[in-house]
């Protein structure tokens, strides 16, 4: 007769009143960590929550009293101010237009978003998963991070490097 | 359930007070016990969109860095300070700027109300990039949770739409200029390029006519989007079975490296 194997994948807690029915192979909800490696949303992630949103609200007060949004003067559409920079966070776009319209405005960002969207597509092994920095996704995780940071270099130099015409200026100076 | 003798004694108004209370919350005070804190999140509209139980993993600050709830956060923050500035704001390219020196002189704690608004908006748009990096840098974007990232891409587009339209608002010369800036940009696409910025602003250039566009995209139209789509990115994150958690690696991978030692 063939052995049956009763061993407990996770050991039994005398207080559980549910026992463990079978195992399933997939990738539903809750097939993952052991059931001990639970805990319950109130109060340990919604308490988590309420400091975070009540630590943003201060940190708002706090910058909304020390530092005034800025405001110019009223729009007049007969003086552009020379370089019009578009708001920081496209400055890296403004940037590449600066060499080529079409191709800093238009390509760059388009396949960027199209990229963006196929990354889950294109990278589906599972391995890493859950860690940071990940040995095995170096290849990934290095592309992603050259590409954010060659963002921020280009709203850095849209940011403080632009002068008149889109000039080549130094902040310092 | 069985009135235990505290109940008994207490007067008529307490006990009017008690059966209000238990109609809005009908199990009890702070609970105490598995079950519940079980009933305390699915009894409740804006606590059930979380699960029950979440796994230790996912709470750990440094896995998520919160930066996901410090993006809804501000969110919230802006819809509750938008609305708010919708009172005094006039969306007309004689009355705008006029509204925003109002803000700073006249109206009490307005300065605190713009610039609230201001700096969250900001600070959404790095929160969001950042949350975005955190999701790369842990694999978390991988079966099941593909679809979740797009919509994750959605989100991102519609905070960037929602940053730059509000930029507009004030109708000072920053926000004249970079809007100015910002819409040809779009008219370098090749045969759409210039119907499409036509159409963000009503006419050639930027006026009136942008003002109103950018106002109900601003206030309405991409907020409303925006709270639908997060509606979603929520939703997927548990039908996706929580966050992501190492235990979801493959199983041979683990094997392979069991077999190397
Ligand atoms: C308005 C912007 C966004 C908000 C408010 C938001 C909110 C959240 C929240 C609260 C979580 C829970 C975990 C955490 O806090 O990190 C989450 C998870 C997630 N988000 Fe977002 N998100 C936004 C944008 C994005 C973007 C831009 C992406 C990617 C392109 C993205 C992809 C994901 C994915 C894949 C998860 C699941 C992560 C996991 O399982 O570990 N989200 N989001």
């Amino acid at each position: 007769m063939k052995e049956v194997d009763t061993t407990q994948v996770y050991p039994q807690d005398p207080n559980k009143t549910y026992g463990l029915m079978e195992l399933v192979r997939g990738t539903k909800p809750t097939v993952g960590p052991a059931p001990e490696d639970m805990v319950y949303s109130w109060p340990h992630l919604l308490i988590r929550e309420l400091v975070i949103f009540l630590t943003v609200a201060a940190c708002l007060l706090v910058a909304a009293f020390l530092f005034n949004a800025p405001l110019e003067e009223l729009a007049n559409p007969n003086h552009p101010p020379n370089p019009a920079k578009a708001p920081w966070y496209f400055l890296g776009l403004q940037e590449l237009v600066s060499y080529s319209a079409f191709v800093g405005g238009v390509v760059v960002p388009g396949l960027l978003v199209v990229a963006l969207i196929l990354v889950p597509y294109i990278d589906r092994k599972k391995v890493g998963v859950g860690i940071w920095f990940a040995r095995e996704r170096w290849l990934a995780n290095g592309t992603f991070l050259a590409f954010l940071i060659l963002m921020c270099i280009l709203i850095i130099v849209g940011m403080y490097f632009r002068g008149p015409n889109w000039g080549f200026v130094v902040p310092w100076e | 359930m069985a009135p235990d003798k505290s109940t008994e004694k207490k007067s008529a108004g307490m006990e009017f007070f008690e059966n209000v209370y238990r109609s809005i919350f009908r199990y009890g005070r702070i609970p105490q016990d598995g079950e519940g804190a079980s009933y305390a999140v699915f009894n409740n509209l804006f606590l059930h969109i979380h699960p029950v139980k979440v796994s230790r993993h996912s709470l750990k600050f440094t896995y998520t860095f919160g930066l996901g709830v410090i993006a809804t956060s501000l969110f919230l923050i802006l819809t509750f300070t938008g609305v708010w500035l919708m009172f005094y704001y006039y969306p007309s390219a004689t009355e705008a700027y006029g509204r925003m020196l109002d803000l700073r002189s006249s109206v009490d704690f307005g300065f605190v109300l713009r610039n609230v608004h201001k700096w969250a908006a900001e600070a959404m748009v790095f929160f969001v990039v950042l949350h975005m990096a955190r999701v790369f840098l842990t694999g978390a974007y991988k079966p099941p949770r593909e679809f979740n990232w797009v919509i994750g891409v959605i989100l991102l587009l519609l905070t960037l739409g929602l940053s730059f339209t509000g930029y507009l608002l004030p109708w000072d010369q920053l926000a004249f200029w970079a809007i100015t800036v910002g819409t040809s940009i779009a008219g370098y696409a090749p045969v759409i390029g210039e119907p499409l910025r036509q159409f963000l602003l009503g006419s050639d250039s930027v006026g009136q006519e942008a003002l109103i566009r950018f106002y109900v995209l601003h206030v309405v139209i991409l907020p409303g989007l925006l709270y639908v789509f997060l509606a979603v990115h929520f939703w997927r994150i548990r039908k996706d079975g929580g966050l992501s958690h190492p235990s979801e690696n493959e199983p041979q991978d683990v094997a392979e490296k069991g077999a190397e030692l």
